[in-house]
């Protein structure tokens, strides 16, 4: 790539392109002797550093993170954040000594003297550290390169040299953008996975109780028809599973299987309350100007596969609307409805959608068994992150998440003090949800890696 | 006062002009029209509601939200989408859904109405006289799966099990075998014309006719299991024969009694007579240990169990009994134990075929 952007200036001069090149090819072995040296002298003084300068980090978690946040979001360059992150000395500690780590199982791995057991263990470490080690040391390489780049540059200061010095900036800008994207995938693999993350989902929509009961349910239904919307931006199938309508074409209840290419991952944060504040379309309000408040909620349940889910047809109680009678060939009905109780947990699931009974049965064991995986999920949570609570990751899905300020056009996220104009825009579930959506996903990202550094310190004393 | 005039006679000249059309158009739709402002699905849906509670008519939010739904290409009105709900409707489709529910006033079943109806998955076009599928049936069906699933070695010779099923009606048992068991073959027999018929439309509608045979057969004459000894022994009998108790009949709701063929209902005295002739014919057909799975009235399976112990000729076994979702012992599942007096299994196929004419 070096090489043929250099052959593509023709007017360079021999002399100058000799030079460059020879720089180039010799880089490398140099500033990995350089790199090994460093290593070296740095390694008794940084383990001792290493404590307190986490424990700082921890303390000021939140507001580091908030300060982070708050530029992110002003400025919205994702790369710029990543890197952000990463200049964070906690961080950077941390890789540190994973790549310690690594160095140090290179060489017991080479000698012959540990036994097969701890062969094998110390073989798996090293298996999982590599490609972690790899990109880390791509991305000090390359930080070394802009560092050399820019020195030289600075002693380029003739006019004779003045094409050179542009063609440096302009390789200094593409190994820039290479740790850009190296930072990102740094990023990806230290995020804790999650486990339900390419999982289909069901999501539920519940009009508010308060007050503006009218304005809630035609919030409910703009709510409703928004992700209905959003699921065909991403192409993800959407099936109605029940739908309770209210007056003046507002939504009491909905509720819809959404499929496709990791759908949880996306939606897992829709789930909670959202507020809207809005003048009333008819009554006394509308014709007096003022503002009413109103709520709706999501809920989002990753759906599972048949396997996560194990339904014993003893704990279930179905109910069909023909109990009474002799039935069977006695009796001509077409009532389909199933309602379904799991008599363990006092879950009702009730199912309408089909002609065949056999049918509504099955759709609506399918949501039984989404529910019961919600709260074997959310058993799970409790027990992994005990009383911490974090800005995005862990909010309870009963908690306020977002507000729809029609008045002021605007729609704001609570969680990371997000603001949109525009909200018919924004409710009709393209760019401008799902630039919200990958926010919180990066934020939560983030979230997760301060969390995972924090437990990782206390792990280590 | 002059302003007014002109406003006045620039409306009226303006009306006047689309007159013509307008005027036309109401007259095409008006009469038929039933209930001027009443025009979203909704309030139609609650209106028939309420004139079907005053008439008796049972089901009456159930028969009035299937008939707008269907008008309106959905169906169930759960399944309709949200935006039609509220939206009007055309003249159109207003007077549709006035002609079906007139015909629900006349108790006239709502899958007759329709024109069809959904048996495990499978949407069936529904004709009177011919009987409509229970959702009970579904129960038989999903046994029997069951039991093909779990017995690998009752497997015919082509790969699936052979089935025949008696009395076959609309052809739901054994489309929905069919098509939940690829490999399978079946031979669906009735004695009415009509039921013939709408088995073979269904099975090309549902483009399963390459493995299904339908034909005419009453197993009740004398004989008549002769005329499919050519199919070879099978797998597998199924059936949903008539068995309401004769003295039942009269009570069955008008829906049934005026619409339903009464012969696929009525079982005779102890609604065994169907019942009886299936179980004598059915060693005769079936293969070493092959089976029989039948719906029946829950009084049956005592009666049914009785009589097999009457009739150790046959070698019939009642193995199992299962209920029906109402928790009513509904399906029987009788197993042939030995082999069948002087017609050994493997004479089959090729003498015996040969003596059947035609």
């Amino acid at each position: 790539m070096k090489c043929s952007g250099l052959r593509e200036g023709s007017d360079l001069n021999a002399e100058m392109s000799r030079h460059l090149c020879v720089w180039l090819f010799r880089h490398p072995p140099l500033h990995g002797h350089h790199q090994c040296h460093t290593r070296r002298f740095s390694y008794q003084c940084t383990q001792t550093h290493l404590d307190t300068s986490l424990l700082v980090f921890r303390r000021n978690r939140n507001r580091i993170l908030h300060h982070l946040l708050n530029k992110n979001w002003s400025r919205r360059y994702c790369h710029q954040d990543t890197s952000m992150l990463w200049k964070h000395k906690a961080l950077q500690k941390y890789m540190e000594d994973l790549n310690k780590e690594y160095q140090t199982l290179d060489q017991c791995l080479q000698h012959i003297s540990v036994n097969q057991g701890d062969q094998r263990s110390l073989n798996r470490r090293h298996a999982e550290l590599a490609p972690l080690v790899t990109i880390y040391q791509e991305i000090q390489e390359a930080e070394q390169t802009i560092e050399e780049l820019e020195s030289m540059c600075k002693s380029l200061n003739k006019q004779d040299e003045k094409q050179l010095q542009e063609l440096a900036l302009e390789e200094r800008q593409t190994i820039a953008q290479k740790i850009n994207m190296l930072y990102s995938e740094l990023f990806q693999s230290l995020v804790p996975k999650e486990k339900y993350d390419k999982n289909d989902v069901i999501l539920e929509v519940t009009s508010g109780r308060t007050t503006g009961g009218d304005i809630c349910q035609q919030f409910t239904r703009e709510i409703f028809d928004m992700y209905q919307n959003y699921s065909s931006y991403k192409h993800w199938k959407f099936e109605l599973l029940n739908y309770t309508p209210a007056d003046y074409g507002g939504l009491h209840h909905a509720a819809a299987r959404i499929s496709g290419d990791s759908v949880y991952k996306h939606l897992k944060y829709e789930g909670g309350i959202h507020r809207v504040q809005r003048i009333p379309e008819v009554g006394l309000s509308s014709r007096m100007q003022r503002i009413h408040t109103g709520t709706m909620s999501v809920i989002v349940l990753p759906q599972p596969d048949e396997v996560d889910v194990k339904v014993d047809p003893k704990d279930l109680r179905i109910d069909t609307f023909r109990a009474k009678g002799a039935g069977g060939q006695h009796v001509n009905t077409t009532d389909s409805a199933v309602r379904l109780v799991h008599v363990p947990t006092g879950l009702i699931v009730e199912c309408q959608q089909e002609r065949s009974q056999l049918k509504n049965k099955e759709i609506a064991l399918r949501v039984l068994r989404a529910r019961l995986y919600q709260q074997t999920i959310e058993k799970d949570r409790c027990q992994q992150q005990s009383a911490r609570k974090l800005q995005v990751g862990t909010r309870a899905q009963s908690e306020r998440i977002r507000t729809y300020n029609f008045t002021q056009d605007r729609v704001t996220d609570h969680r990371i003090a997000y603001e949109v104009r525009d909200i018919k825009e924004f409710l009709c579930g393209e760019k401008c949800l799902d630039q919200l959506i990958q926010r919180l996903l990066q934020s939560a990202d983030e979230e997760a890696i301060i969390e995972f550094l924090d437990e990782n310190l206390k792990s280590a004393k | 006062m002059e302003f007014w005039g002109r406003m006045l006679q620039a409306f009226l000249s303006g009306l006047g002009r689309r007159g013509g059309t307008r005027g036309w158009a109401f007259s095409s739709w008006r009469p038929h029209r039933p209930l001027p402002g009443l025009l979203n699905a909704t309030e139609l849906v609650s209106h028939w509601t309420a004139i079907f509670e005053k008439r008796g008519i049972p089901e009456a939010q159930a028969s009035s939200e299937y008939i707008v739904a269907h008008v309106l290409g959905a169906k169930t009105f759960q399944s309709l989408r949200p935006v039609l709900w509220t939206q009007p409707l055309t003249p159109w489709q207003l007077q549709c859904i006035q002609e079906l529910s007139s015909c629900r006033l006349q108790r006239m079943p709502v899958q007759y109405i329709l024109g069809e109806w959904d048996f495990q998955g499978l949407s069936l076009k529904m004709a009177p006289p011919v009987f409509i599928p229970r959702p009970e049936t579904e129960g038989l069906v999903e046994w029997v799966l069951e039991e093909v699933a779990q017995r690998p070695h009752a497997v015919g010779a082509q790969g699936g099990p052979l089935i025949l099923e008696v009395g076959c009606g609309s052809g739901a048992i054994s489309l929905s075998l069919l098509s939940q068991l690829p490999q399978s073959r079946v031979i669906a027999v009735d004695k009415g014309e009509d039921a013939i018929c709408l088995t073979r439309e269904n099975a090309q509608r549902l483009q399963l006719q390459d493995r299904i045979r339908i034909v005419p057969l009453d197993v009740t004459s004398e004989g008549s299991w002769a005329h499919l000894l050519p199919w070879g022994p099978m797998d597998l009998v199924v059936s949903n024969p008539p068995y309401v108790f004769h003295q039942d009949m009269e009570q069955l709701a008008p829906e049934i009694l005026s619409y339903e063929d009464p012969a696929a209902l009525d079982g005779g005295e102890e609604g065994m007579d169907i019942i009886t002739h299936i179980l004598a014919l059915a060693p005769r057909l079936l293969k070493d240990s092959g089976s029989i799975f039948l719906e029946v009235d829950p009084r049956h399976p005592e009666l049914v169990g009785g009589w097999l112990q009457s009739r150790p000729d046959l070698s019939l076994d009642l193995v199992a009994v299962r209920k029906d979702f109402c928790g009513r012992s509904r399906f029987l599942h009788i197993q042939r134990s030995g082999p069948q007096r002087g017609c050994p299994a493997d004479a089959w196929p090729g003498p015996q075929a040969a003596r059947v004419p035609g």
